[in-house]
C-alpha cells in the first residue's frame, strides 16, 4: 500500500513528469515565429485572408525531421500532395494540387529566400534546388485574389 | 514582394522601438499580454512575437492535454497563432487572450482528431513520434516503476483532466500568471474540478499498483 500523498505532493510529481517527459520541443517558439512571419500580401490585418492547412498522411520517412518522402496537406476544398527528393545538398519538390488550378506555390525555408512557381493547368508543379530546413508551403489561389492557403512548418 | 512587406513591418517596428518604450514593458501576467494584443491591433508586429514567445508553451500543453501527439501538437501551436493573426482585430477583450487561446486550441485539437490525423496518446508513443533530433526522454528520466505508473495513470485521465492538470502545472509558475488568472486559479488554491481530477489520478495510480 502506497503511503497517502497530499494533493500538493501528487501535483509536484506530475509537474516533474510533465517537465521531464513532455517538455515543449526545442525550437517550438522559433518555428512558430517563422510560421507567422508570412507576407500576408496586405498591410492591414483586417484584410488578411488565409487558411491554415493540416498535414496528413506523412509517410514514415516524411515525419518531421525524418527526411524526404510523400507528404500531403489539405483544407476543406484543396488537397496538395508533394514528393520530396534529395538532390545533393538541396531537394526537388514535385507537387500536385487537387482540384487542379494554376495557383501560385511558394516554399519558405528558414534563412533562405522564398522559392516560388506556378502550377500548370493540371495542378502539377515542380520546384528544384529547394534548400533543406524548416519549411512552410503557401498556395496563392489566383482565382480568388485574396486567398492564401498555408501550412504549419515541416522539417524537410 | 515578400521582402518589401516584411521590410515595411520592420521599419514601423524600428521606428517605434527608437521612439518609445513598449507599452507592455514592466507588466506581467494578463496585463502584459493584453497590452501586447492592443499593440498588435495598433500595428506593432513585434508585440505579436512577444505573445508567440511567451504563450506557445501554454498552447502546446493544451494541445497535448487534448490527446494530440507531439508532432500534431506543434502543428496546432502554429495553427492557433496564425488564427490569432488573422482574427486579431476581432478580439474585443484583450484581457481574455489566454482564455481565447485555450478554447481555440481545444477546438483545433478536436478538429484534428475528427479528421483522424491525430493520434491518441499511448505510453510508448513519445519514443515513436519524437523527431530524431529530440532527446528521447523516456528511458533516461523515468526513475522507476512509480514514475511509469504515475505517467500511465495520468494518460488514463479524461482529456479535460489532463488539460486542467497540465495547466495547473503551468499556472504554478510566475511566468504563467496569465494562465492562473485566465483559469481563476489563485496560487495554491485547488478548485472543485481540479480536486476531482487529482482524486481520479490518485485512484488510477494506486489502482495500477494493485494495492
Amino acid at each position: 500500500m502506497r503511503t497517502h500523498q497530499s494533493d500538493d505532493e501528487l501535483m509536484s510529481e506530475v509537474a516533474r513528469l510533465v517537465d521531464e517527459l513532455d517538455p515543449p520541443p526545442p525550437g517550438l517558439v522559433g518555428r512558430a515565429l517563422f510560421a507567422v512571419a508570412i507576407d500576408t500580401g496586405l498591410r492591414d490585418l483586417d484584410d488578411v485572408e488565409f487558411e491554415v492547412a493540416r498535414w496528413a498522411e506523412r509517410t514514415l520517412a516524411g515525419v518531421r525531421g525524418g527526411g524526404p518522402g510523400m507528404l500531403k496537406f489539405f483544407v476543406d476544398d484543396l488537397t496538395v500532395m508533394i514528393n520530396v527528393t534529395r538532390t545533393g545538398e538541396r531537394q526537388r519538390i514535385d507537387g500536385w494540387l487537387v482540384p487542379a488550378g494554376a495557383h501560385g506555390v511558394e516554399v519558405r525555408v528558414v534563412d533562405h529566400p522564398t522559392t516560388a512557381t506556378t502550377a500548370d493547368e493540371g495542378g502539377r508543379f515542380v520546384l528544384t534546388e529547394v534548400p533543406r530546413g524548416t519549411t512552410q508551403l503557401l498556395v496563392r489561389m489566383h482565382a480568388e485574389q485574396s486567398r492564401t492557403v498555408l501550412t504549419p512548418t515541416v522539417d524537410l | 514582394m515578400n521582402s518589401t512587406h516584411e521590410a515595411g513591418w520592420e521599419a514601423v517596428t524600428e521606428l517605434q522601438t527608437a521612439s518609445m518604450t513598449k507599452p507592455w514593458e514592466g507588466l506581467d501576467g494578463r496585463d502584459r499580454h493584453a497590452a501586447c494584443l492592443v499593440a498588435v491591433q495598433a500595428g506593432d508586429r513585434s508585440a505579436f512575437d512577444v505573445l508567440v514567445a511567451e504563450l506557445s508553451p501554454l498552447v502546446w500543453h493544451v494541445a497535448r492535454g487534448n490527446g494530440l501527439d507531439r508532432t500534431s501538437a506543434e502543428d496546432v501551436v502554429q495553427t492557433v497563432w496564425l488564427a490569432l493573426l488573422r482574427h486579431v482585430n476581432r478580439l474585443t477583450e484583450p484581457r481574455a487572450l489566454a482564455g481565447w487561446l485555450i478554447v481555440t486550441t481545444r477546438r483545433e485539437a478536436n478538429r484534428v482528431q475528427q479528421r483522424g490525423s491525430g493520434q491518441v496518446e499511448l505510453s510508448n508513443e513519445i519514443a515513436e513520434q519524437l523527431p530524431t533530433t529530440d532527446p528521447s526522454p523516456e528511458h533516461e528520466v523515468l526513475r522507476g516503476e512509480r514514475d511509469t505508473q504515475l505517467w500511465a495513470a495520468f494518460h488514463q485521465l479524461t482529456r479535460r483532466c489532463q488539460e486542467l492538470l497540465r495547466l495547473t502545472v503551468l499556472a504554478g509558475r510566475a511566468e504563467y500568471r496569465a494562465v492562473a488568472e485566465a483559469l481563476h486559479m489563485p496560487h495554491g488554491s485547488i478548485g472543485p474540478t481540479r480536486g476531482r481530477c487529482i482524486n481520479a489520478l490518485r485512484a488510477l495510480y494506486h489502482g495500477d499498483s494493485g494495492s
